[in-house]
């Protein structure tokens, strides 16, 4: 089904009724699985993910790891929930989307963890989707980076990820199309989007991906409202934790 | 990075000297913390967390300690997980609010054997890596000054094997940060008679804290007899029936000779239903401890101890160690007092 | 399985002080290609890309089948990748590596859902009979940016690649042989082709005391390509329109330097686009000998 793109120029609302630099709603808790090192469950309007993180624990085999073992290895596993997305369809293990999804997740964070502190052992981060409606490698990675801090294993900041996307279609430059920030999956349908994941605070983009065409000019504008989104992201998992922290300090103060 | 080993925590609080240095020597910096181990008692309202990221001083005259990080071309001390800030002299750290158990010199710890190699165990507590034990860090049987033979190294497997737990302290510690064991005496060694508890993640929170009695036994209501607790800084946790040492007053070497034929023996003792109960009521006061994220310790878990059997004596019919629902409630109601 | 031979401790650091000194091993400038050279077969479809000692060999082959039920009025477009043990060692059949995996996601990302090649023009009888078109992408051998050699090969052939003439008469489709129709060219939308960029930072070069401790390589050789600590992907046609970006993890690089990268890469490309094209018109003309008349000339040599 063809997204409706004429009313926004209207009214420059977006179909949920978004303006262009809106987040959907995004919540999350930590700590929900008790038998995991560090878990936390996102959601991201109506895309919702666990993660859990078992490790970092002695690595099975001194085959398995690559790295010859004078660090710690990041391994991520990415289950789709057969109910997560309109039509029921299964997806092996052996597809590419997911794997290249596992690979991504698995690199940033083996360049934002301290992972030399933990030689020869393993860290995994085991992810279930539950529910799919866009910005789904993103609301991995927020939701990655809240189970590693549960888990206490330390890292250089934050990894915070949110998607941009362009009214404009591929074909025409036009000037006037806005950038617009979080899509749901009916906007990722039909608009050209990126996904973009950067290390705090700052403006050092830690993953970039973009699947669709768009003029270069596009560019530009779609980053930056994206690593501006990544912040307001940051803010909002900052607070979880910190409202997290609160609770178990003031629970130990019997 | 080498891992910085800190100088083992001291036994008792000295609050006293720690806040007079807290008044000029903060350099910029708003903290309030222990350089103990030990929770403190008092309130901890005013405690700030940082979180990954954030900058907790720039000041150039603090030492970065665990759970920090100097960024490149810069003095800025920044937290890289999210915690409590510490000071201990000049050396700022921040402690997790949970992480995974780090081995430090002198830690009480119980661990499982997981795997048997020719001249020493590999033993899981719960630290990233495994920890190991030296045959030669143990005590072999007939008299602790026996040297070790080859004898020893065939049969090893009659020492400890797989899934065995056992009670040790942290001898010393690897480059990579794994710990080496030792039993060399006779509070440590092979556990039996009685039940596992693993309480993960210590730090800020609550679950086990380095106190000053790690191990007591407690006399317990309802005709249990004694049992002891053994609680290990890495979390994992041991109840049992209490054996009294045979032979008493003899000398070191007689009490040696006398345990040695059981000190390896992996059959469990008669126990009776009564201590049964009161090690399993002991077991659901832990629990429920952790559940609340209270911290353990030897004051809490007795406090908690006589609550549970206050409230299953008030309860008519039938004693019951279960401290789920209204009962783990009125529990927790009187351990705060209110 | 043999294990891949990284890179000794010296060879890192010497790599690592000659690019703090702008410097790389073969000489090249940080973002100079190396001799790219383009081969087509006897048959059409048939390239042979060699960007320094990597060698990708693709061929390209059209048959006749039924369309996919959900897509009717479409032809059918894929892309197969084949990392064999004579590329690598440590490379193990039937079992995709993770290089090979990311290798055939780029270039379906950058060339078939780009929609670079018209499969609506591939489609004879709709939701009946259409065109599948499969390129076969074989690495000979590895000395890295697989990616981009392979996104040149595939698009070369592409481009070389001339399917047999087909009319339609009903629901009778007539497809003629070489001898009896001269064959048509794909109709191919545009060509975008990848251009990889790789980043190092400090982990390698060691904390400089001044800002610019990060460098950006294009066409990184196997080596650079094992001591790097992040790279990028960017696919994009001469138009300047980006196709994909790809950015899996690795060093936090600044927005900023990302957007130069593409920049670019638009450059890159269009010399690319020139190359691939010169090459095309040279194969056209030793192919060409005037056409079917010249052929059947008089004063032609005689076969003897």
């Amino acid at each position: 089904m063809p997204l409706d793109t004429s009313t926004y120029s209207l009214a420059l609302l977006r179909l949920d009724g978004r303006r262009w630099n809106e987040l959907r709603r995004l919540t999350a808790q930590i700590s929900t699985q008790a038998a995991a090192d560090g878990s936390s469950y996102l959601e991201m309007g109506n895309t919702k993910v666990i993660c859990t993180v078992t490790g970092p624990l002695e690595a099975k085999s001194t085959s398995g790891n690559r790295s010859g073992g004078d660090r710690a290895d990041v391994q991520v596993s990415i289950r789709i929930a057969g109910f997560s997305g309109v039509d029921r369809k299964r997806r092996g293990r052996g597809d590419k989307r997911t794997q290249e999804m596992q690979t991504t997740i698995a690199n940033a964070f083996s360049q934002s963890l301290f992972t030399h502190l933990y030689p020869h052992s393993t860290i995994t981060l085991s992810l279930h989707i539950l529910s799919q409606d866009g910005s789904l490698l993103a609301a991995l990675l927020n939701a990655s980076t809240l189970a590693l801090i549960d888990a206490g294993i330390p890292m250089r900041d934050y990894i915070c990820a949110c998607t941009a996307g362009s009214t404009s279609s591929y074909s025409s430059n036009d000037e006037k199309a806005d950038p617009l920030l979080d899509l749901n999956n009916m906007e990722e349908q039909e608009l050209p989007f990126l996904t973009v994941a950067t290390l705090g605070d700052t403006d050092d983009v830690s993953v970039l991906v973009m699947e669709t065409r768009v003029q270069i000019g596009r560019l530009e504008g779609m980053l930056a409202v994206g690593v501006d989104g990544c912040k307001q992201v940051r803010e909002i998992l900052d607070q979880v934790v910190r409202k997290r922290g609160t609770k178990i300090l003031e629970g130990s103060q019997l | 990075m080498a891992i910085t080993i800190l100088a083992p925590a001291p036994t008792v609080p000295y609050q006293t000297r720690n806040d007079a240095d807290d008044d000029d020597e903060n350099g910029g910096v708003d903290l309030e913390g222990d350089s103990d181990m030990r929770p403190s008692k008092r309130a901890r309202r005013g405690k700030d967390i940082v979180t990954p990221g954030e900058t907790v001083t720039d000041d150039p005259q603090w030492m970065r300690g665990h759970g920090t990080y100097i960024a490149p071309s810069s003095t800025e001390i920044i937290a890289t997980v999210a915690g409590t800030v510490q000071k201990t002299n000049k050396l700022l750290s921040v402690r997790p609010l949970r992480a995974r158990y780090t081995p430090e010199i002198g830690d009480l710890v119980v661990g499982r054997i997981i795997e048997v190699q020719s001249k020493r165990w590999r033993v899981d507590v719960g630290a990233p890596v495994l920890a190991g034990l030296p045959l030669s860090a143990i005590n072999l049987p007939g008299g602790i000054l026996r040297k070790r033979t080859e004898t020893d190294e065939l049969q090893i497997r009659t020492f400890f094997s797989e899934g065995d737990l056992l009670v040790a302290e942290v001898q010393s510690l690897y480059q990579d940060g794994s710990a080496s064991l030792h039993t060399r005496s006779l509070k440590y060694g092979k556990l039996r008679n009685g039940v596992f508890i693993s309480v993960s993640g210590t730090g800020g929170g609550g679950g086990v804290v380095r106190a000053r009695r790690q191990v007591w036994t407690i006399d317990t209501d309802h005709g249990g007899g004694k049992v002891d607790v053994i609680l290990g800084v890495n979390g994992y946790i041991w109840i049992s029936k209490h054996v009294e040492v045979a032979g008493g007053d003899t000398a070191i070497t007689r009490i040696e000779e006398n345990v040695s034929s059981t000190i390896y023996s992996s059959q469990n003792d008669e126990i009776p239903a009564e201590t049964r109960r009161e090690i399993a009521r002991i077991r659901g006061v832990i629990t429920l401890l952790v559940e609340e994220g209270l911290r353990v310790d030897e004051d809490m878990v007795m406090r908690g101890y006589e609550a549970a059997v206050m409230v299953d004596d008030e309860n008519p019919g039938e004693s019951t160690t279960y401290l789920g629902g209204d009962m783990g409630k009125r529990v927790l109601e009187m351990l705060s007092g209110t | 399985m043999p294990r891949e031979v990284e890179p000794s401790l010296n060879e890192k650091q010497f790599f690592a002080k000659a690019l703090q000194e702008n410097i790389r091993l073969d000489g090249r400038a940080l973002d100079q290609f190396r001799a790219l050279e383009l081969d087509f077969g006897d048959e059409y479809g048939v390239a042979d890309v060699k960007l320094g000692k990597t060698r990708v060999h693709t061929h390209i082959t059209a048959e006749v089948t039924t369309p996919f039920p959900d897509r009717p009025f479409d032809g059918i477009f894929t892309i197969t990748t084949e990392l064999s043990p004579m590329t690598s060692p440590s490379i193990e059949l039937n079992r995709p590596s993770e290089t090979e995996t990311l290798l055939s996601r780029l270039l379906e990302k950058t060339i078939r859902r780009s929609g670079a090649l018209d499969t609506e023009s591939l489609c004879l009888i709709g939701g009946s009979k259409c065109w599948s078109i499969r390129a076969d992408v074989h690495v000979l051998s590895h000395d890295g940016n697989l990616v981009d050699a392979s996104s040149i090969a595939v698009i070369a052939a592409l481009q070389h690649f001339r399917k047999p003439d087909t009319s339609t008469e009903g629901e009778q489709v007539t497809v003629y042989t070489v001898r009896e129709r001269e064959p048509v060219p794909l109709s191919l939308l545009h060509f975008p082709l990848c251009v990889t960029f790789s980043f190092y930072g400090e982990g390698l070069l060691g904390k400089g005391g001044e800002e610019e401790g990060e460098a950006v390589l294009v066409d990184a050789n196997l080596m650079e390509e094992q001591l790097r600590e992040g790279s990028v992907t960017v696919g994009i046609n001469r138009h300047g329109e980006v196709c994909q970006i790809a950015k899996l993890g690795g060093l936090p690089v600044d927005a900023v330097a990302l957007l130069n990268c593409v920049k670019v890469a638009g450059v890159k490309v269009k010399e690319l686009s020139k190359f691939i094209a010169g090459r095309l018109e040279a194969d056209a003309k030793k192919r060409d000998k005037g056409g079917l008349m010249a052929e059947l000339r008089a004063d032609n040599d005689r076969v003897s």
